[in-house]
């Protein structure tokens, strides 16, 4: 990863892009922008940025549509931008594969702060391999195999799954998670642990709908097991 | 709700049906006292003139029958008598002339030579001298005196008397030109028992068209009555809402016109309602569509202003202090136009009811902590709360409530504000209360039932930049999506108080999120394909 990371944001409206992409390069990032989902698909393909900030209500393909073309590929951070903190939204913009989300008008700060803690979770850390069934966590190469296979986990997938690992059979609430993987303030929203627990399983488990290695802990929230 | 409340209710709905049913059975009580009396009045008149009637021409007939029979015995035999009969010879006579088929009792009385009285009786047991009244002895010997219209010296008398409860008729005759007194006594005995059996037959007439008469009474009530019932029901139902609430409307008369009448009534409500609702549902519409539209420009100035802001505060000069607190000014009203929106986009979402909740189990006290933490309130806030008090609730509504509640107490009242939680433990602990209050002047009683308007100032002269104006109205908005509710008033010792109730488990359906759920326990997730969070039922 190079020290400066590369931001692609997709944006249709021309005030928003242009504001936002001169508060962000004031940030310290390197911007690169797009105003439809097609350009951006192809800027991606050309540039290889380190993390996507996506509009939602686009021309033409919409953003929840690029998300998952990207996810098709691609396991990079994508944050969508939502003008409406409407919960269908949200839901469906994290079913399709987004990392986090802000709600506009969004502050400057606030999405910097979102985007350096979604790539604070691709960092690696030292530390050894843990097996838990067919599922082994190589720390140290930051890669996860399933059956001798390796697994294509996004970095927030990969972080979710490393801060379960740590703490086998302890149960770990929503609000720790949160805090814990998205890095966010004791008002985080609960669903994006979900989500996130849901594509996990998706690739992780043998049966996604009847999960053994990540559970539900009725009441709290969830938990790594070994199977026995 | 309270239980008490409830109680309350059900007994004014009780008192209500049973005041409704009798006041329907006493409609109907009324029409079958009517019918009745009616009936009654016609029955007995009718049966009485009969009665009547009939009585006195079957006693005429059977009376005129036996004295014309008695006056006929008397010309024959009792004249044929010589003038100064012997007992015996009047014995026989009177055996004689009661022999006749009239079957009554005879009693002859003359005078024999020797000027004794004698008499004769035909049945001496039952018809003696002293059973004929005096009055009628004077009038059957008193002598007419003859005239043009009167022939005859001596009359026929009768007179009905009764003995012993059986109606006899007696009669009283004198031969004309010297001869017997002769009298009679007839039994009406079987002319009573036939009155007497008439009447026993005209009385259960009578009952026949009472019972009759009630019955077509309780019919005539039900027709007019369940009509009646039916346009109650329906007003009712009308009531609750249901304007779609009509009668089907048959036949002509009174009843029909006013289920008519209902249903034109009915229609126009029908079509009032939907007009204002539509109107009511444009202007949310608009205001939900301007506010949105106001977001995009917002997003770009408020990226913008933050690079502006950063530049004032780098102090590296290169912002001209001239233009300084004109910036200074866009950044602040900026902020303030983010909330306002912030705020209208909320309130629109509570409008059109598509408010969510994210609940998540959180500690109580924690989140207070966190709140009061985020914005810096740490040293104006006494927080009186222990951890350990779980909820499982929206923590990012909770948060705006707590902050609007704090932030207010905080604005108007002053600090220290002191925050308080515990279990509420009238209602086994499953709501908790979170009480706020400060020690300002208090709430004037005259703005207090409407602290929770929207832009709702407390007096006209406050400076207009106290807030959205919607804050509280918000926070009363989030509490009730939860199924509780805010409170305020004035403390005895001062200051304003705001109860915060909120349901310990604001999950609506009642399974217990530990043990309760059968099927949704640890190792049997759900399908994870239908979008809701997994393990979780966060929809209502």
């Amino acid at each position: 990863m190079s020290s400066v990371p590369s931001l692609l944001l997709i944006e249709d409206d021309d005030a928003i892009r242009t504001a936002l992409e001169l508060s962000l390069t004031r940030q310290g990032h390197r911007v690169a922008t797009a105003a439809t989902g097609e350009d951006g698909l192809k800027l991606l393909r050309e540039q290889r940025p380190d993390l996507i900030v996506l509009d939602v209500m686009l021309p033409g393909i919409d953003g929840f549509e690029v998300c998952r073309r990207i996810r098709r590929t691609d396991q990079l951070p994508i944050i969508l931008l939502t003008a409406r903190s409407d919960d269908i939204d949200v839901v469906v913009g994290l079913e399709s594969g987004a990392d986090d989300y802000v709600v506009k008008p969004v502050q400057g700060r606030v999405l910097d702060a979102r985007i350096r803690a979604v790539l604070r979770r691709g960092e690696r850390e030292a530390n050894d391999a843990a097996s838990f069934g067919s599922l082994v966590i190589d720390r140290a190469a930051m890669t996860v195999t399933k059956n001798g296979e390796d697994l294509q986990l996004t970095p927030t997938e990969l972080r979710l799954l490393l801060e379960l690992s740590r703490r086998p059979g302890q149960a770990l609430s929503r609000q720790q998670l949160l805090r814990l993987v998205w890095e966010h303030d004791y008002l985080g929203d609960s669903r994006l642990v979900d989500a996130c627990v849901q594509r996990l399983r998706a690739k992780v488990e043998d049966v996604p709908s009847s999960p053994t290695l990540i559970r539900t802990v009725r009441g709290v929230g969830y938990r790594l097991d070994t199977p026995s | 709700m309270t239980k008490a409340q409830d109680e309350r209710r059900g007994w004014t709905a009780a008192r209500r049906a049973l005041m409704a049913g009798l006041r329907l059975t006493s409609l109907r009580l009324r029409l079958v006292v009517v019918f009745a009396l009616v009936a009654l009045t016609a029955a007995v008149l009718a049966s009485g003139i009969a009665y009547w009637l009939n009585r006195e021409a079957v006693l005429t007939r059977a009376q005129d029958a036996a004295l014309g029979d008695f006056q006929q015995e008397m010309q024959n035999r009792a004249g044929a008598l010589p003038t100064n009969p012997t007992q015996a010879e009047l014995q026989h006579t009177a055996g004689l002339m009661a022999g006749t088929g009239q079957h009554f009792s005879v009693l002859l009385i003359a005078q024999d030579e020797d000027g004794n009285t004698v008499v004769g009786n035909s049945d001496l047991d039952r018809f003696t001298l002293a059973d004929v009244p005096r009055p009628l002895r004077e009038a059957v010997d008193r002598r007419q005196p003859s005239g043009e219209h009167n022939s005859a010296p001596y009359h026929l008398y009768w007179q009905r008397t009764e003995e012993g409860g059986t109606p006899y008729l007696i009669g009283g005759a004198r031969v004309i030109g010297g001869g017997p007194t002769g009298y009679m006594l007839k039994s009406l005995e079987p002319e009573a028992k036939d009155l007497d059996s008439l009447a026993w037959s005209l009385g259960i007439a009578t009952a026949l068209a009472l019972i009759g008469a009630a019955l077509l009474a309780q019919a005539a009530a039900t027709t007019v009555l369940k009509p009646v019932h039916r346009l109650g029901t329906a007003a009712r139902r009308l009531g609750e809402g249901k304007l779609d609430t009509r009668l089907r409307v048959s036949g002509t008369d009174e009843l029909a016109e006013l289920s008519r009448t209902f249903n034109r009534t009915a229609e126009a409500l029908e079509k009032r309602v939907a007009d204002m609702s539509a109107r009511d549902e444009a202007s949310r519409r608009f205001v939900a569509d301007m506010s949105h539209e106001l977001r995009t420009p917002l997003t770009a100035i408020t990226a913008v202003t933050e690079v502006l802001e950063e530049e004032l505060d780098a102090e590296t000069g290169s912002v001209d202090p001239m233009i300084e607190p004109a910036v200074r000014l866009v950044v602040s009203e900026t902020r303030r136009l983010n909330d306002l929106v912030e705020n209208l986009m909320e309130v629109t979402r509570f409008d059109a009811g598509t408010a969510r909740l994210v609940r998540d189990d959180v500690d109580i006290a924690d989140q207070i902590t966190a709140c009061i933490d985020a914005r810096a309130w740490l040293d104006a806030v006494e927080l009186d709360a222990e951890r350990g008090i779980m909820a499982r609730i929206d923590p990012r509504r909770l948060d705006v409530i707590l902050a609007n509640l704090i932030g207010n107490a905080l604005k108007h009242g002053g600090s220290p504000v002191r925050v308080s939680v515990h279990p509420d433990t009238r209602d086994g602990g499953k709501d908790m209360i979170i009480e706020v209050q400060d020690h300002g002047p208090g709430i004037p009683e005259d703005v207090l039932p409407h602290v929770f308007d929207r832009f709702y100032k407390a007096s006209a002269s406050r400076p207009r930049s106290e807030g959205s104006g919607l804050g509280l109205s918000i926070a009363l908005e989030n509490a009730h999506i939860h199924g509780g509710e805010i409170t305020a008033a004035n403390s005895p010792e001062g200051g304003a108080v705001f109860t915060l109730r909120l349901p310990r488990d604001s999950e609506p359906a009642p399974e217990d999120p530990e043990t309760g759920a059968p099927a949704d326990t640890d190792d049997t997730d759900r399908p994870d394909a239908t979008g809701e969070a997994p393990g979780e039922g966060e929809e209502k």
